[in-house]
């Protein structure tokens, strides 16, 4: 095989691998941001964090949050609500982090497997 | 109905064949559930399998992951399996999962999180849909270890058909709403001959993923929502698919695998599972990495 194609397919596979390396980590992280609360599915994204945040900056001790699955959801505590989006928020991004940093430094495909 | 044993926990189906052992496999399963989700074992099994366990296994490990032993003895229709390991091996093998609805008879548990035994939970994030509102909770989608969808026959019962849901996980309260589902389930498994014709579903094996499809299906008002029904927050089953396999387990968690390209068979990508549930499709591949990861979780 010309040695120029046989380079580009080499880099090809790394690239194939450590995107789908990438997108394991975001569908983990995903996962770790959805926050069951009372009977309600939030996702713990900015969106969510902000409103809520934004509900309690304005005096608002309890409202009725629309959830993830457009269901009207009467949130007793927004103050509560917002500590749980906070968690599963921080642990999300700190495994991605942690995940994303190994993968940036991985310049092969045994470095991406750590084999 | 059996007597309520506990109020949560985890069930698990096993009944070996000449070519699988099936309760082997659900030791393993076992002591991962029990590992990530702190919650009580219970395997339903026939007295063959039990005894092959017994024989087989350790009793000090069977009493440590199995909290609950159910012994059935129910008739099981011929089933036969065409199974791979790698696009390039294959065997068949008797699959018996005629029984499966009978679950909401034989779980000693109030609320049953109900696992194939090829489904390896190393997260705990299953556990937050036993406090959820929904009496049942299945996977709707499905990702293969590269992410991509899995091929049209494993999304949809037939080209035009309805959605699958994957009976691999089955979460379940013991609501009225339950009960029905399962005697609906029972219906379908009953009447499948009629179902495969009305339904259009492939007819050589008898797949519980499609009586909980159609049961679905009925339920919902033969439309795609669903009211009681979970989908685990749309988040999909990740699937090793036969034809995939695990090269090295580093440790009980991290897996090195090799997956193929469904569209073309002898293309592989390396791939790295870490922790994420995984539905282990390739039985003999698992039967392969079972000592090193028994060893691991004993250690």
């Amino acid at each position: 095989m010309d040695d120029r194609l046989e380079k580009a397919l080499e880099f090809s596979n790394y690239a194939l691998t450590i995107n789908n390396q990438k997108r394991n980590i975001r569908n983990r992280v995903a996962q770790l941001q959805i926050v069951h609360h009372l009977g309600g599915v939030f996702i713990a994204n900015h969106e969510t964090i902000a409103f809520v945040k934004a509900l309690i900056d304005m005096k608002h001790k309890n409202s009725v949050v629309i959830d993830s699955k457009n269901n009207p959801i009467t949130v007793k505590s927004l103050k509560d609500l917002l500590e749980k989006l906070v968690d599963a928020y921080t642990s999300a991004t700190t495994e991605f982090d942690i995940e994303n940093e190994k993968l940036k430094k991985a310049r092969n495909i045994k470095k991406i497997m750590d084999w | 109905m059996g007597e309520i044993l506990a109020p949560k926990g985890v069930c698990f189906f096993a009944y070996n064949n000449d070519q699988l052992d099936y309760v082997k496999m659900a030791l393993t399963a076992g002591k991962y559930a029990k590992k990530n989700l702190h919650l009580p074992v219970c395997l339903i099994t026939d007295e063959g399998s039990e005894s092959w366990l017994n024989e087989s296994q350790p009793k000090k490990l069977i009493n440590e992951v199995f909290d609950y032993i159910v012994i059935t003895n129910d008739k099981l229709k011929e089933n036969r399996r065409r199974h791979f390991d790698s696009p390039w091996s294959e065997f068949a093998a008797q699959f018996n999962n005629s029984n499966k609805h009978k679950i909401y008879l034989y779980s000693p548990f109030e609320q049953t999180l109900l696992l194939d035994i090829d489904y390896i939970v190393k997260t705990d994030a299953l556990l937050k849909y036993f406090d959820s509102n929904h009496p049942v909770c299945m996977f709707d989608n499905a990702l293969t270890i590269r992410n991509e969808l899995p091929l049209l026959p494993e999304r949809f019962l037939y080209d035009a058909g309805i959605k699958m849901w994957w009976s691999t996980v089955v979460y379940f309260d013991r609501s009225d709403w339950s009960k029905l589902f399962f005697d609906t389930w029972a219906h379908v498994a009953d009447n499948y001959a009629f179902y495969q014709y009305l339904y259009n579903f492939p007819s050589k094996l008898f797949r519980t993923d499609y009586c909980v499809s159609i049961a679905v299906h009925i339920l919902g008002g033969m439309q795609e929502t669903q009211v009681s029904l979970g989908n685990f927050d749309d988040t999909p089953i990740v699937n090793m698919s036969q034809k995939d396999d695990i090269i090295e387990a580093n440790d009980i968690n991290e897996w090195i695998m090799i997956a193929h390209d469904q569209k073309e068979e002898w293309k592989n990508i390396l791939v790295k599972v870490g922790k994420q549930d995984i539905h282990v499709m390739n039985k003999r591949a698992f039967e392969r990495v079972i000592p090193k990861l028994m060893e691991t979780l004993n250690g």
